[in-house]
């Protein structure tokens, strides 16, 4: 049977170079209209594993997934696995009720395995997960076979030092922290290539602005309390 | 809706109590075959053999002595099992056939076929093998199953059918099989040729009675099975064993004969205990949790692979033991009328990592009402809703130990230049936990270590927020020893 290139093109899996593809899966939007305009569909796609970049943790990356994090049904509960540090409760209280996070301590080689089973189960929200730096293609591309189909988000939180290697993940972003927002670079998404870096207002301890520029000594304006210790002595 | 009766013949079971193995095995009574396995039929080694002469057909014959304890609690665990499948379980011992009404439940199991299916697949795996067959009265079913066929669904056509079998069937005493053969009578067209008064004559009441309740003629009474109240099943191993896999196979049995025995009390369990007896050692006790009332053997299956794949067997293991000192209810679930597919369950999961990465590693977070933040996170099997009043931030990692800041000329460094942008905020508490930081200190020499470093004891703090060069931003603190970092907000 003939196959119209029209037809074809109505495909969810078929996208042509200049567009950007269409998720299967449904998608859940970022939070951030300037992120959303770039990403496929208009938000996070469910079902696909999402690699983020991270250089070092501390910047802002939990605080980029609160939005998304915060729309997921409040009966699908979301998984921590392997975090860097301790969880620590009341942060994550003041977001969530806490009876939806599922925390997951693991370590090396059991983290993927873990990773797969929760994302294979389909029973989750989301998967917030911290891979090992070494972790191979493989390992990544069962991963992404097992979340496959479901309506989780997975979002796999990976070195910067991995940006380089290649990877099955079809959604790859830099996540970098940065004085007057959160730097997102698009590496790689279902669509053209994305060259500019998104800079984004995640939710931060202060509001955004109370930095003091980068080009003057930062230290003697920061606070009162800290100015004040600087004239008593 | 007719009766249906579903035989189960286990004919290999006198040697299959002890192993299911590809050698070939048989079982003894004073020197002579009762019952081989497969293995040992292929050779030729029959039933009524002498020992000596099957030994001549395969000199590595395994050679069991028949017991007649083992058949009997296997026989109670098979029949344990097939509460999985039907209420009507019927025990038919001194034969090894097990009858199961499944008129009521063939709806419920989407016909005889799949039932058939899960009811031999399940067979299988226990290592056993059967003859199956259908009859709309339990002694036709028995009477199919030993002939090895499947009978037949329609009471009209039950006569034609039982006709062509052997008279064999009939499990014969000595004495009816020489009066069957002195009349020439080899099948049983032939004997329901006869007329049913002169058989009754000359063998007996009781035995015309059989040809009666096989035709359906007569009604057939069978004592049903008695779930026991109670759940402990041992099972000894035919040798010692020391690798986990083997003990998660007879672990199987156990498990199988479980699930039946909940179903038919329509009840569930969060535990069991397995009891793992060695030669000259106290036995062990291995405790197998689940994460929600379960029967589900396969479930259960999980969680035991995952548990004896991550446990030292200490000694060589004798006997098994399966244990339930606690079972909840646990209604059946209604099926859809449409074929709804149901999402995936997280509870088996948590199941398998817990028991591979141990009964801590997976938990929920919840808040404690305590100032100190290292107190503030308490973990919890299933957190509870609990929305924290707005405050101050907090940082959503914290540093298992805080690690210490430079201070130079007034600037403090951790890694490159940090910049303190809010606070402080002031966290003194815990006064009262003196007790506790006198022992911190003990084990640890510095006092430093103990206030900045474990600091679960008094604390006054200043909590700053602080934006470092890299990009980064972090939770620090400052107390008498001096500057600490302490959380990230990731």
């Amino acid at each position: 049977m003939p196959v119209q290139l029209a037809d074809l093109l109505q495909r969810s899996d078929v996208w042509q170079g200049n567009q950007l593809a269409a998720p299967e899966g449904g998608i859940v939007s970022s939070g951030f209209a300037l992120l959303d305009a770039q990403l496929p569909g208009g938000g996070w796609p469910r079902g696909v594993l999402i690699e983020l970049l991270v250089a070092s943790p501390g910047g802002g990356e939990v605080s980029f997934l609160l939005p998304a994090l915060r729309q997921l049904d409040a009966t699908a509960p979301f998984a921590v696995v392997a975090p860097p540090a301790k969880v620590h409760a009341p942060a994550w209280a003041s977001h969530f009720p806490l009876r939806q996070l599922l925390q997951v301590d693991a370590k090396g080689e059991e983290v993927p395995w873990c990773v797969e089973l929760l994302l294979g189960c389909g029973a989750l929200g989301a998967v917030l997960a911290w891979l090992p730096s070494n972790l191979g293609v493989k390992a990544l591309r069962r991963l992404q076979l097992a979340v496959e189909g479901r309506r989780t988000l997975a979002f796999m939180f990976r070195p910067l030092s991995c940006a380089r290697n290649s990877s099955p993940a079809p959604y790859r972003l830099a996540v970098r922290g940065g004085r007057v927002g959160l730097q997102v670079e698009i590496f790689k998404r279902r669509g053209p290539p994305c060259e500019q870096t998104l800079v984004l207002p995640v939710e931060r301890p202060v509001p955004w602005g109370r930095l003091a520029p980068h080009e003057s000594s930062p230290y003697p304006r920061s606070g009162t309390k800290a100015h004040l210790t600087v004239v008593s002595k | 809706m007719n009766a249906l009766w579903l035989a189960l013949w286990f004919h290999r079971l006198p040697v299959e109590v002890f192993e299911a193995s590809e050698e070939p095995a048989v079982t003894t009574v004073q020197h002579c075959v009762v019952s081989g396995n497969q293995a040992a039929d292929e050779l030729g080694i029959t039933a009524g053999m002498r020992l000596s002469g099957a030994l001549g057909i395969a000199p590595d014959l395994r050679i069991h002595e028949r017991s007649l304890a083992r058949e009997t609690t296997t026989m109670e665990g098979l029949a344990c099992w097939l509460g999985n499948f039907s209420p009507h379980v019927s025990v038919s011992s001194p034969d090894f056939l097990l009858l199961l009404e499944i008129g009521g439940c063939l709806r419920l199991f989407n016909g005889l076929k799949t039932l058939c299916k899960r009811l031999s697949d399940g067979v299988q795996a226990q290592g056993f093998s059967i003859h199956m067959a259908v009859a709309p009265t339990p002694m036709a079913a028995q009477w199919f199953a030993r002939a090895g066929q499947k009978g037949c669904l329609q009471p009209e056509h039950l006569k034609s059918y039982l006709a062509v079998l052997p008279v064999e069937v009939m499990s014969l005493s000595s004495a009816e099989r020489s009066v069957l053969a002195s009349f020439g009578i080899r099948f049983m067209h032939e004997l329901m040729a006869l007329p049913r008064a002169g058989i009754a004559r000359r063998l007996g009441v009781d035995f015309s009675q059989r040809l009666d309740q096989a035709l359906g003629e007569t009604p057939d009474f069978r004592t049903p099975f008695v779930f026991p109240e109670t759940f402990l099943q041992k099972l000894e191993l035919p040798a010692k064993v020391e690798s986990s896999s083997m003990l998660l196979f007879a672990t199987r049995r156990l498990l199988a004969s479980l699930s039946g025995w909940l179903a038919a009390r329509s009840s569930g369990i969060n535990e069991c205990t397995l009891w793992l007896t060695h030669e000259r050692q106290p036995p062990t006790r291995l405790i197998l949790a689940f994460s929600g009332a379960t029967r589900d053997v396969e479930r259960m299956e999980r969680v035991t692979r995952e548990r004896l794949a991550h446990f030292e067997i200490p000694a060589p293991v004798t006997d098994i033991a399966l244990e339930v000192k606690e079972s909840v209810e646990l209604p059946g679930q209604t099926a859809g009328l449409f074929a709804e597919s149901s999402a995936g369950s997280l509870e088996p999961v948590i199941e398998r990592l817990r028991a591979r990465l141990g009964q801590e590693a997976i938990h929920g977070i919840s808040v404690r009402e305590d100032y100190r933040p290292e107190c503030a996170t308490r973990y919890v099997a299933a957190a509870r809703e609990k929305f924290l009043r707005s405050g101050p931030p907090r940082p959503f990692w914290l540093l298992p130990k805080p690690l210490p800041i430079q201070e130079r000329e007034g600037r403090l460094f951790h890694e490159g230049l940090l910049e303190r942008v809010a606070g402080p905020e002031r966290i003194e508490s815990g006064w009262w936990d003196g007790s506790l930081m006198d022992r911190q200190a003990g084990s640890d020499a510095s006092p430093a270590v103990a206030r900045g470093g474990s600091g679960i004891a008094d604390v006054r703090r200043d909590y700053y927020v602080a934006f470092h060069e890299d990009g980064r931003w972090l939770w620090i603190f400052r107390d008498t020893e001096g500057w600490w970092l302490h959380g990230l907000f990731a």
